[in-house]
């Protein structure tokens, strides 16, 4: 199986380079800190920051958008759509950490 | 505005940022050593997520002796005959050319938590400000009579700590007499990865069933019953390797006699086998009991679970395998990634004078192959509860696969790739 990774290395250098600038790109708060850190309980499956191995085998989240994301996640809370692990997983966050995820990960319109 | 005024401009308002924030709360962040000690599920994570937690200003340094990291999730199909070691080894140097963290390729001979140095076995002695131990386990080999001498000579192999003796593991068992025997044994509770010796009782009989089809595998498990997915475990059994599988509860090892290749129960008969999987109690790693950390029963390492730091030492927070558990919660590669960024989140806020994240969250997959293809789950979400300062699983969360499948066994895949970038990519 071939894997890549999403984020090519351009993009990644761009990211470092602009990320040097800290206080401009990337400001930096607890609340933010928050944030991320939180959704990165999401990370070992779907990838870091929601960027997940292509053609890895696990379903990819990083095409939804913020809403998108948060009807589903609710839902497999809800029971409406069954899975396997995720109906399981999503029924121990708060709807409040669940929002939280899907503004963190998903795509912005 | 010509380019070079522009230049000029920008480095004048980058300086200026600059000098602003070293003045408020990232300079002790950026100031800070911090260093990582054991580059497994726990440290790898825990180094690059300092790093990205921190926009990468954090000063990570990771100490690691492999030059590549192999994963113990995945390693019973390598076992099974199925897999090979290269499909689940990933490089550590992406840690350094992605993320900037300094990687030494040393172990770490000694801690002194007073004078907050580490020293490695090269001699080196460096100093930090936060550092973070992933020592994984350390298998007491002396727990059972014999044992060390005969895993030494090679009669009996571990393989939980997956590398050489993986591979080595396979080889005895495809040069297994036709309708020879495997014998695995289990510890009492808790050991690393509670379901990994029965996924890999489920390995060896798959691999029997086509090249060996007389052979048998023995469980003899401590423990009162199947640790982990027993029903599901016991059902696969049943089903899929009748007459194959013999599972025997409460059969507590004590000792293996290396030369006729026997194993001496507390209890019961001696069992006579042809190739000896014999798995002794665990503990946390060496370093972490050998700096005086482990100060749950001399064990294990009790942690503040905001954090990670250990209750004994300041300034050390410890991840994975080596600590003392919250109830319910396995010692597992997706708990300690999991551990890695609660401690790193808690960590970058310290360093920068803010208020620690009160309400962290964990959650564990676990994934079991019972065959090639079919892949069965547990899975738990653990809220951080303020009031008994632990972690606890969120009832009605969480639970297990109703039966096994293929599509989880896809899902399984995407799982190892998946944590293994996360960790290391």
């Amino acid at each position: 199986m071939q894997v890549k990774y999403l984020k090519p290395i351009l993009v990644t250098s761009a990211l470092i380079g602009l990320s040097q600038w800290s206080g401009l790109s990337f400001a930096q708060s607890a609340d933010q800190l928050y944030k991320r850190s939180l959704a990165a309980t999401c990370a070992n499956c779907h990838g870091t920051d929601g960027k997940g191995v292509v053609d890895g085998g696990m379903p990819l989240i990083n095409t939804l958008t913020s809403e998108q994301m948060l009807t589903q996640l609710k839902a497999f809370k809800s029971g409406a759509r069954e899975g396997t692990i995720m109906p399981q997983l999503a029924k121990g966050y708060t709807d409040e950490q669940l929002t939280t995820i899907a503004n963190q990960l998903g795509k912005k319109q | 505005m010509d380019r070079r005024h522009f230049i000029g401009q920008s480095a004048a308002a980058v300086g200026l940022l600059a000098g602003l924030s070293s003045q408020t709360k990232a300079a002790t962040l950026q100031k800070a050593e911090i260093l990582v000690i054991g580059g497994g599920y726990g440290g790898a994570t825990a180094a690059k997520y300092l790093r990205l937690f921190s926009n990468n200003t954090a000063r990570v340094t990771l100490i690691e002796p492999n030059t590549s990291f192999i994963s113990c999730p995945m390693s019973n199909l390598v076992i099974g005959g199925s897999r090979t070691l290269a499909e689940i080894t990933s490089p550590y140097d992406t840690l350094s050319k992605r993320h900037g963290i300094k990687i030494i390729q040393d172990s770490v001979s000694s801690i002194d938590p007073d004078k907050k140095t580490v020293t490695l076995a090269s001699g080196k002695t460096l100093r930090y400000d936060k550092a973070i131990v992933s020592p994984g386990v350390s298998l007491n080999f002396k727990s059972i009579e014999g044992l060390a001498q005969a895993n030494k000579d090679g009669v009996t192999l571990q393989a939980w700590k997956a590398g050489p003796e993986t591979v080595a593991l396979h080889k005895q068992i495809a040069a297994m007499r036709e309708g020879g025997t495997f014998a695995i044994t289990i510890p009492e509770a808790p050991y690393r990865c509670p379901p990994g010796p029965y996924e890999r009782a489920c390995q060896v009989a798959n691999y029997l069933k086509t090249h060996n089809p007389k052979g048998k595998v023995v469980i003899l498990d401590a423990n009162q019953d199947v640790t982990s997915k027993g029903a599901l475990f016991k059902k696969v059994w049943a089903e899929q390797y009748a007459g194959i599988i013999e599972y025997r509860p409460k059969s507590n090892v004590v000792g293996v006699d290396a030369k006729t290749k026997t194993l001496k129960l507390e209890v019961e008969d001696d069992v006579k086998a042809d190739v000896l999987n014999v798995l002794p109690q665990m503990s946390a790693g060496e370093i972490a009991i050998k700096t005086g950390l482990a100060n749950s029963n001399g064990r294990w390492v009790n942690v503040n679970f905001l954090n990670f730091e250990s209750t004994a030492r300041k300034d050390i927070h410890v991840l994975g395998d080596s600590i003392q558990i919250a109830p319910l919660m396995p010692k597992s590669g997706h708990m300690a990634n999991q551990h890695a960024k609660v401690a790193a989140a808690a960590i970058v806020a310290e360093l920068s004078g803010w208020e620690v994240n009160p309400a962290p969250v964990l959650t564990n997959t676990c994934y079991s192959f019972v065959n090639d293809r079919e892949v069965v789950h547990v899975a738990s979400v653990h809220q951080y509860n303020a009031a008994e300062k632990t972690f606890k699983t969120v009832p009605g969360s969480g639970g297990l696969s109703p039966a096994p499948s293929t599509l989880e066994g896809v899902y399984a895949w995407g799982w190892a790739h998946n944590i293994w970038a996360d960790s290391l990519g």
